[in-house]
């Protein structure tokens, strides 16, 4: 990992000076080639993890069984003595022997392989950090790339443009003038909209007889006739 | 990356803000978009993409621009006013200063919609700032 660090620091040096050179595209290989390593490392612990994990458990139910087998023979080396049967009952305790000097070797083996778990599962740990900070190293790098693909697009525009003295006024000028149309026409069209709504309004009120009557032709017959009628 | 860039080409250029912004997304380079905001068409700002991050960048001025005797000055002002700025931050990229925002590849279309006319309106304000300063 020392390797890493290493490179990180030159990176870091590259980042700082960047404004001047592109990217070294070696650093950005190997460092890609770095973080492939690490997650190809801990996929690989973690496969060999499972498999350790199998064994070990594997390895506990033998244990296990051992030890009931030996509680039983014990059991039964009891009741052999108690029965005055003591050849019986050293056979049984040779037995009993073999059991435990078989279930001293698979624990041995367990704890061994139980500390190899620690151990991957402590490399992965690593690894994985490892990993990120690549990973974080490398978006910098690829940020500064990308960022530096827009500088030549950036120097264009502002060659072509040079010419004139006050290049940022100008703009600046343009641009507030168009904010300012733009507001003033966002205005109209409110006030366009009231306007509507408002006429809108009035429409309404009249077609429901309320405010300023239309006197229709009806109206002026039905005024004559009640007038003649008077 | 470039295909995500073509997308938000895509979108841009049909889509209008709440605030009623329009945008006019063009591929300066394969990996370069610029954009212009309906709310500032002067500045046009250049989009790029990382796995990550979608960088947006308005070039403001040179350095060349700014008269020798100010460059302290220019700079600590511009140091100060960064950060009252919503969203965009101000850097010196190469000779350029550049009004600048980042935002992940995983940020919603309105969002990054939003940012973009955000900065636009923002290059306004620290323009109209730091512009006496300016040859």
């Amino acid at each position: 990992m020392s390797i890493l660090k290493d490179l990180f620091k030159a990176i870091k040096g590259g980042v700082s000076e960047v404004g001047e050179s592109v990217v070294d595209a070696n650093l950005v290989r190997i460092l890609e080639q770095d973080i492939r390593d690490d997650s190809n490392a801990i996929n690989k612990a973690k496969q060999s993890l499972t498999q350790l994990k199998g064994t070990e458990i594997g390895l506990k139910r033998k244990i296990d069984s051992l030890a009931t087998d030996i509680a039983d023979y014990e059991a039964k080396t009891v009741e052999a003595l108690e029965a005055g049967k003591e050849e019986l009952a050293i056979q049984v305790a040779e037995k009993i022997a073999d059991l435990e000097s078989e279930k001293d070797m698979l624990f041995t083996e367990h704890t061994a392989l139980a500390k190899e778990v620690v151990q991957l599962n402590k490399m992965i740990k690593t690894r994985s950090s490892n990993l990120e900070k690549g990973k974080r190293e490398l978006e910098k790098i690829k940020t500064v790339e990308q960022l530096q693909k827009t500088t030549a697009s950036i120097n264009k525009n502002f060659a072509s443009t040079k010419s004139s003295g006050n290049r940022v006024a100008d703009s600046l000028a343009r641009a507030k003038k168009k904010q300012q149309e733009w507001k003033d026409n966002q205005k109209a069209g409110d006030w366009m909209e009231e306007e509507e709504s408002s006429s809108d309004l009035d429409k309404k009120l009249s077609e429901e007889g309320i405010g300023g009557k239309k006197t229709s032709a009806n109206d002026i017959i039905e005024r004559l006739k009640n007038k003649n009628k008077s | 990356m470039q295909n995500n860039l073509q997308e938000l080409s895509l979108i841009l250029n049909e889509m209008s803000t709440d605030e009623g912004t329009t945008f006019e997304a063009v591929f300066v380079d394969d990996e370069i978009l610029e954009v212009t905001c309906s709310n500032n068409d002067e500045f046009s700002i250049h989009v790029v993409m990382t796995k990550k991050q979608i960088l947006t960048v308005t070039p403001l001025f040179s350095a060349d621009e700014v008269p020798t005797g100010k460059v302290n000055e220019l700079n600590s002002l511009l140091l100060r006013v960064s950060p009252a700025v919503p969203l965009s931050s101000v850097g010196l990229q190469d000779n350029n200063y550049i009004l600048f925002g980042a935002m992940s590849v995983n940020t919603t279309i309105e969002n990054i919609a939003h940012e973009l006319e955000v900065q636009a309106e923002n290059t306004i304000d620290v323009l109209e700032t730091i512009s006496p300063l300016l040859k």
